[in-house]
């Protein structure tokens, strides 16, 4: 990137299944408000703003301009990113260009899904084009039903495996205020109550459906070290998009096509000289949507080797005192509004690098993170966040 | 609903057609609420106050566009105002909340700073003009649901007999 | 049309709710190349897939105008599919999720499957057998049409499900 461009302000709220004591506008407007205040600015200060939902799973058009007023935004320039579930870390990469080019100083990205309004696995199921797939997709659900399938054949994981990624998703949710399910789940017993969805996804294998906003202010260089006192840098993102594999998108059954993630990686850990993850980077909050990918991912990303993923969970390699810590935060699993979910993997890990996590801060002090998100058809986005430059 | 596909004449190209039917809930939030409970209720229209620009919201809402400050003041506005516009809709379409021709307007009440768009009903529209006072007609308690259309439409102050 | 509709609560404020709905109604073009698969099996029972004419791949499900791989045109070279094959993985849906096709909660019977079919071709669809303890990966195949030629004209729908053979 051109100019450099850095982290000075994060928001959220506290994300739930419902929220009946505000409409839309008003919730996202607490996560501007909450931003403002941790960066210490005031609205008049944001030049322009970056929407992230995707409006679909509202069942609404365009709820961005009814919220204008709540999120300070009238008169200012702006657009909206609706990239299925990498929206809102595209619209943080959107942001970071506007900035890096020297066109805004700061812009805010406003990320959100109030999901009490409608349905996403309805929104993601009227997604598959209806002439090709009809009946075949069911939400996101059925794709990452096949992709544990093979996962399962591919590396020899069992639900027991399955079982502990949730276990951990829940512990780390419970330390974190702002997640929306914390279960208190005591171990395997409660997870195989959990009733399956589609074979063999079970309800506590996947991600929620959940009501926040989250949102982060970026600024210049030359502004974010007047503005914050850790500025946290976005040092370089990646986004790989690709085709519907001929028979599933997320869990290739030839094994021989190349996926997303592995292109985002590689071209990412190759310009800034990353040859061994685990030593270079301290903390990763990836977007797992259910516990059969987080392990699938620490292979793609190279925290492990191939087919090894389940064997990282089983050692504990990935928990808040890990040696390598995954999704501190609870990760999707624990909460989900969709619009906002990648915007809450780039804050949580800004978060986690200024040491302002609180409860659910790592032990290994964070001075490189990767955030990263997923959409269907599996695209891939990857950011690079330094404490210093 | 009949999943239909037609093929193009002349061509091996088909039309499917086909719906997208996703359920859609809004949440009034707590200001909107009690805007709308206070019309079933009470029959009375709310506005929230900006007390930085000295502005009435109507109907309620939460925060000032102008300033973005957080609105909590709530203020009673008058049931009568003035016509500031209006139109007629006489094509028909699902969403509308009864059946055309429809006399839309938008109306600034008596204490209010913003204009409530609404219908003007017991009135021949070639007799509205912009400027003349309106007053809201409100649909019996037990009809009123906590909407909007709790009131029945804005009518016409007759000049003789404004009450 | 919309309703207020309060939620009451036991205790606490009373919020507001409004339902709405209003299904999205669409019209969506086959286009060319699916206009082929769709022409095929209604006309003469035939699922047909283009092949590339670089990397001479077929790609069934979607066609493509252009092949995913090279990025070429894929021309108009059509292969005719065997519509027999084993089951490579199937899973079946449990628990009624909305369908926004059909505007409501349903669960299909159906289990959905990746199907090798003998050409070495992956096809998705659906299978007859609905006792998914029947089911096991490796099992063979048939496709089974819909016989009434005035109900085809859906595409892959005119195969309504793979059929399990003994063999």
């Amino acid at each position: 990137m051109a100019g450099r461009v850095a982290i000075v302000g994060v928001g959220q709220t506290h994300h739930t299944s419902r929220r009946d004591d505000v409409n839309l506008p008003e919730m996202v407007g607490e996560a501007v408000r909450a931003a403002l205040a941790d960066a210490q600015l005031s609205i008049k200060d944001i030049e322009a703003f970056i929407f992230s939902n995707m409006e679909a799973f509202e069942g609404i058009i365009l709820p961005d301009h009814g919220m204008i007023a709540e999120v300070g935004a009238i008169g200012k320039p702006g657009l909206k990113v609706t990239g299925g579930g990498t929206t809102g870390s595209e619209a943080v990469g959107e942001a970071c260009h506007l900035v890096s080019a020297g066109l805004y100083d700061i812009t805010m990205v406003v990320g959100w899904q109030k999901h009490d309004c409608g349905d996403a696995t309805a929104g993601i199921s009227a997604a598959a084009v209806p002439t090709a797939a009809k009946g075949m997709v069911v939400g996101a659900v059925s794709e990452f039903a096949k992709q544990a399938l093979s996962y399962i054949r591919q590396s020899g994981a069992r639900e027991e495996h399955a079982a502990m990624v949730r276990l951990k998703a829940d512990r780390c949710a419970c330390r974190n205020p702002y997640a929306h399910l914390k279960l208190g789940l005591k171990g395997l017993e409660d997870y195989l109550k959990s009733p399956y969805l589609v074979w063999p996804i079970r309800l506590l294998d996947f991600c929620p459906q959940s009501c926040g906003a989250c949102v982060v202010v970026l600024a210049s260089e030359e502004r974010a070290k007047k503005i914050h006192k850790k500025p946290v840098w976005v040092v370089d993102f990646e986004v790989a998009h690709q085709e519907p594999f001929s028979a599933g998108s997320f869990g290739d059954p030839t094994g021989t096509e190349t996926y997303s993630q592995d292109v985002a990686a590689e071209r990412l850990y190759k310009r800034n000289g990353i040859t061994d993850v685990r030593k270079q980077v301290d903390l990763a909050e990836i977007y797992e949507p259910s516990t059969w990918e987080e392990m699938s991912l620490y292979e793609h990303f190279h925290f492990c080797e191939k087919n090894e993923g389940w064997k990282l969970i089983e050692k504990g390699v990935t928990e808040i005192e890990g040696e390598f810590p995954v999704n501190p935060s609870g990760g999707v699993i624990a909460s989900n509004p969709i619009g906002a979910t990648p915007v809450i993997r780039i804050a949580e890990a800004a978060l986690q690098i200024r040491g302002d996590a609180g409860e659910h801060q790592v032990t290994r002090d964070v001075k490189t993170a990767i955030a990263t998100a997923l959409g269907g058809p599996n695209w891939t986005a990857m950011f690079l966040l330094k404490r210093s430059l | 609903m009949a999943k239909v596909t037609e093929k193009l004449e002349g061509m091996d190209v088909w039309v499917y057609h086909g719906q997208i039917y996703i359920p859609n809930t809004y949440s009034a939030g707590a200001v909107g609420s009690r805007f709308l409970i206070e019309l079933r209720d009470n029959k009375k229209i709310m506005g929230t106050r900006c007390p930085t620009c000295n502005r009435v919201y109507v109907p309620a809402r939460s925060v000032c566009k102008d300033c973005f400050g957080e609105l909590s003041e709530w203020v009673e506005v008058s049931q009568k105002g003035t016509l500031l516009t209006y139109t007629v809709a006489y094509q028909s379409n699902p969403i509308q909340p009864v059946s055309t021709p429809i006399v839309y307007g938008i109306v600034q009440l008596d204490g209010a700073d913003t204009g409530l768009v609404h219908m003007l009903g017991e009135v021949d529209p070639a007799q509205l003009k912009v400027g003349m006072k309106v007053r809201a007609v409100f649909k019996a308690k037990k009809e009123r649901v906590a909407s909007v259309l709790d009131i029945k439409y804005f009518k016409p102050l007759d000049q003789n007999n404004p009450r | 049309m919309s309703e207020g509709s309060p939620t009451k609560k036991a205790e606490g404020p009373e919020y507001i709710r409004i339902e709405f709905d209003l299904p999205r109604r669409y019209n969506w073009s086959t286009g060319r190349y699916l206009g082929k698969v769709y022409a095929e099996a209604k006309e003469n029972k035939k699922m047909v897939a283009p092949r590339c004419p670089k990397c001479k791949q077929l790609w069934a499900r979607p066609p493509s105008p252009v092949c995913p791989k090279c990025k070429v045109d894929m021309g108009w070279d059509w292969v005719e599919l065997p519509l027999t094959g084993t089951i490579f993985q199937y899973t079946y849906q449990v628990y009624p999720l909305w369908d926004p096709h059909e505007g409501e909660r349903w669960s299909n019977p159906h289990p959905p499957a990746i199907i090798l079919l003998d050409n070495g071709i992956y096809f998705r669809h659906l299978l007859e057998e609905t006792d998914t303890k029947k089911l096991k990966e490796g099992m063979r195949v048939q496709a089974v049409w819909e016989e009434d030629y005035e109900k085809r004209g859906q595409g892959f729908q005119d195969i309504l499900y793979f059929r399990t053979i003994e063999e």
